[in-house]
């Protein structure tokens, strides 16, 4: 029956995909596909690489790189973390309440969608997800809402959490086939995470997978001492999924579990959260999971980008995923089984007692809060956070932003046995901040390129040009050598580098964009023969 | 947690004589610290075989002079102490208990927004605090035998800060219809005979106790971080620590213990430098060295200001060497080196310096 519904959707499409789609919409068979003329996905293409095969702008020409447009957000919503998708010349990006259509050229407003909304946590929003006609945004009010492409009026809404419950809406949803894929956010009660698909249509409900079991007795109950704990064990899916269509799998990276921080009424290891699971897209059903955290106690959410490339290890080619997880190990796993290949440290922590079997770490108890303060390496922020990191397929090298950071670690709540909710945090700290180039061989650093202006909150492009592309501590938006880390271009834009960077090509020029504090800049390698057209007519 | 139930279950009797309930659900209100292991006994004996709850005895917080007041009224209708014991249950109560050491009283900002984020909808439950209180004796008298001095319930009841109903209340639009259906009340009294404004009170009550869950709360709070060990503290100081090196007890460290120890322990561990400032050494290729506070550095440029004030601004090349003179290297080292036991060691040796 699900095959049927889906076979009469696509054809539908396919024929959708024809004249009777309107100019600007984008063809469903181009989603998530590897990007050139635009970026149709949060992560370009669906791996979550940020790998871009344009070369226009590269090592050699970076210092000829021009400022082209700057789009100023201005509504008091903080810094643009959304990476925005271009799709046939149009740029699409948010901020909480906010969505903007510009000119991908130009950089000029075509629309503006103001949501009027209810509340929820304005932390940030990650951007939009796109299928033929429709764009399709996540609220901070816990709404899933669809609007028209090509003016920004609202088609239809949906509610996708509890705005009671202190849930709210932050990530970018992920177009899968017929699926529209939004995760939830929202760790101040313990309440339980989960992810859940849409029909692109209609925003009717396709499926939810709880990220916690829902009763005893469930796979992964084993691991929590009883149902309330479970039922309220966390496990927000704070990020946007990577996709493989080969496998027909998603990947979804899981986030803490709850109470967090005083964690003694949760014993265990607490499955799924802290987890990169693997689910199939059509019924949401589980198919493997490795869990980067066990029994996390650190608030070290395992949601960092689950990225996937295809590989050789020992000779042999493999379909891969890496994740550089926020608690400071990064692990390269098989995915399609789940099987773990290496698990190294990309920082160098004190909180682990070493891998255990499944090359997951073992939690050293001494290390988890305590009343009288522990300290820990990383701190809360973590090793990496959010920000998207980048896999160049040209150096076999996974770019990560990341910290070496100590704080310590306090239990808050008096009631020792049965905290609820924030019962503690870190505090205090230390740090020092890298990109680190890892060889996903061998785990090792092949180079470490230190932020002497101390680290930024950025995410990562690479490129075929043989760049990196970041941020710095100091508001630079910074291009560094794919091989050597060696330090190539910056501009100052005079506030910190808050998305992942996007790259692009329109009319022969390559474009990249970038965000920074609640600006959006567009650099562009300009022609060889400048404003041509425009003397030709004044002359 | 049951045996937690009843350590806490014979703590507090005697001092009330009026037995309301003898099977109160108890949690503890606040942890137990190490030294307070032994007043807790000393108020077990005192107390004797418990009749009353502990909830009810502390469900309002009281300043000293007003549980001076209670034990006095207590010990004339027959609890029996020695001047010590006295002076021990006092103190226990006081610290505990007390309006002046209950931050949920005094730090909890009035008819604020709540959580550090702005979780929640725009319309949620906003605490009176004068109605939270009025609720908290609705509470004492109703509710606190089955779901706790928190709200987090027991054997008996629910745990209400996990209450789906609770979450979605607004100032007892949906408690005010589920006890109107009859719940049981720990009085006997019918749960449907509370007045409206009643019921509001103990919404008033049970938002308190939900929001002090959240980050941010007033409740959460650094707790004792002097467990260590101070002549051992005073061992590392001197010897393997080489803090002696830098540091002096009679000199920049005279008088640091009167610091809270959780800013002494901050301070020991991540110290911000407040005398000795971090440097840079500027030298060109063909220039002479220049010494100055940073004012800006990354992987392009470097500047910085003299001793004389001026700024001095360079485009980093090969040529140009820079070197960052830092006095809390030796601190940063140490991250890497200490472990959690000296480190509460140390501070307990800090704070006896007064």
């Amino acid at each position: 029956m699900k095959i049927i519904r889906t076979l009469l959707f696509l054809a539908l499409w396919s024929i959708g995909a024809g004249p009777l789609f309107a100019q600007g919409s984008l063809d469903p068979a181009k989603v998530g596909q590897a990007p050139t003329d635009g970026w149709t996905n949060y992560h370009g293409d669906y791996s979550g690489r940020r790998y871009s095969t344009l070369k226009q702008i590269n090592a050699n020409n970076i210092n000829s790189l021009s400022l082209a447009w700057v789009f100023r957000a201005n509504v008091n919503q903080g810094a643009i973390k959304a990476t925005p998708l271009v799709v046939n010349g149009v740029m699409y990006f948010t901020v909480p309440d906010h969505v903007w259509a510009i000119d991908a050229r130009t950089g000029r407003e075509i629309w503006h969608h103001v949501w009027p909304s209810q509340g929820g946590i304005h932390i940030g929003n990650r951007g939009v997800g796109i299928l033929g006609d429709t764009l399709y945004v996540e609220t901070a009010d816990c709404n899933l809402v669809a609007l028209n492409l090509k003016d920004g009026k609202e088609k239809w809404r949906k509610t996708i959490c509890d705005l009671d419950q202190f849930f709210f809406g932050s990530t970018s949803p992920i177009i899968v086939k017929n699926h529209v894929i939004t995760g939830i956010s929202g760790d101040d009660l313990d309440r339980a995470g989960y992810i859940q698909s849409h029909d692109p249509v209609t925003g009717k409900i396709q499926w939810r997978w709880y990220v916690v079991p829902q009763k005893m007795g469930d796979p992964g109950s084993e691991t929590w001492p009883n149902e309330d704990a479970m039922k309220h064990g966390g496990g927000m899916t704070w990020q946007p999924i990577t996709y493989d269509p080969e496998l027909n799998l998603i990947y979804v990276p899981t986030g803490n579990p709850q109470p967090v921080i005083a964690h003694k009424n949760r014993a265990g290891a607490n499955l799924y959260t802290e987890s990169i699971v693997a689910l199939n897209p059509d019924t949401g059903k589980m198919v493997w999971y490795f869990q980067a955290s066990p029994h996390d106690t650190h608030d070290w959410d395992a949601t960092q980008v689950p990225v996937l490339f295809d590989g050789e290890v020992n000779g042999q080619k493999r379909k891969l995923l890496a994740q550089a997880s926020r608690n400071g190990f990064f692990f390269v796993l098989d995915r399609a089984t789940g099987k773990n290949i290496l698990t190294t440290e990309f920082v160098k922590t004190n909180w682990s007692k070493g891998i255990d079997a499944k090359g997951q770490p073992i939690p050293n108890p001494a290390k988890e809060p305590q009343v009288d303060g522990a300290l820990v390496t990383p701190n809360q922020y973590g090793a990496t956070n959010w920000p998207p990191p980048s896999f160049s397929p040209d150096t076999g090298l996974f770019y990560v932003n990341a910290f070496r950071a100590f704080s310590i670690y306090y239990i808050y709540d008096p009631d020792l046995e049965n905290p609820q909710g924030w019962g503690g945090t870190d505090r205090g700290g230390w740090q020092e901040a890298m990109m680190q180039a890892i060889d996903y061989k061998t785990g090792k650093i092949r180079w470490s390129h230190k932020w002497e202006g101390g680290g930024s909150r950025s995410g990562v492009l690479t490129t075929a040009g043989n760049l990196v592309f970041t941020g710095d501590g100091t508001n630079n938006f910074v291009a560094l050598d794919a091989r050597t880390g060696d330090a190539l271009w910056h501009a100052n834009l005079g506030a910190g580098v808050a998305n992942g960077p996007i790259t692009y090509e329109l009319n022969g020029n390559q474009y990249v964009v970038v965000g920074a504090g609640d600006t959006l800049y567009g650099f562009v390698m300009l022609a060889k023969e400048p404003s041509r057209q425009l003397s030709q007519r004044s002359r | 947690m049951t045996r937690n139930i009843k350590r806490f279950v014979a703590l507090v009797g005697i001092m009330f004589a009026l037995c309301l309930s003898g099977s109160a659900i108890l949690q503890p209100t606040v942890a137990m610290q190490p030294q307070q292991a032994d007043a807790r006994a000393v108020v077990q004996k005192v107390c004797g075989t418990a009749c009353h709850a502990l909830e009810r005895a502390t469900v309002t917080p009281r300043s000293r002079a007003q549980w001076e007041d209670v034990m006095s009224k207590m010990i004339s209708m027959g609890a029996k102490a020695t001047d010590e014991e006295y002076a021990t249950v006092l103190n226990y109560l006081a610290a505990n208990y007390g309006r002046d050491a209950s931050a949920a009283q005094a730090n909890r900002p009035a008819g604020k927004s709540v959580g550090v984020l702005g979780a929640g909808a725009n319309d949620k439950h906003i605490v009176d605090n004068a109605a939270a209180d009025r609720g908290r004796a609705v509470w004492a008298a109703q509710c606190i035998n089955c779901h706790g001095t928190t709200a987090r319930g027991g054997d008996k009841g629910s745990n209400l800060v996990r209450s789906d109903m609770m979450w979605s209340d607004r100032y007892g639009s949906d408690l005010g219809p589920f006890l109107q259906k009859g719940h049981p009340t720990q009085s006997g009294t019918p749960s449907s005979s509370l007045s409206k404004t009643q019921i509001e009170e103990l919404s008033h009550f049970i938002h308190q106790r939900l929001y002090d869950t959240l980050r941010g709360s007033p409740i959460f709070n650094v707790q004792n971080v002097l467990t260590g060990n101070a002549k051992e503290g005073e061992a590392y100081f001197n010897g393997e620590g080489k803090c002696a090196t830098c540091h002096s007890i009679t000199g920049d460290l005279a008088g640091f213990g009167k610091t809270n120890p959780v800013n002494i322990q901050q301070r020991f561990m991540f110290p911000r430098a407040r005398t000795k400032k971090l440097t840079i050494t500027v030298t060109p290729a063909n220039g002479p060295a220049i010494t100055g506070t940073p004012v800006h550095i990354d992987d392009f440029d470097v500047s910085l200001r003299d001793d004389k004030g001026e700024y001095h601004s360079w485009k980093r090349t090969a040529a140009l060497k820079v070197v960052t003179n830092d006095p809390l290297k030796a601190h940063i080292e140490l991250l890497d080196k200490i472990t959690d036991k000296t480190m509460h060691d140390i501070v307990a040796y800090l704070e006896s310096l007064k």
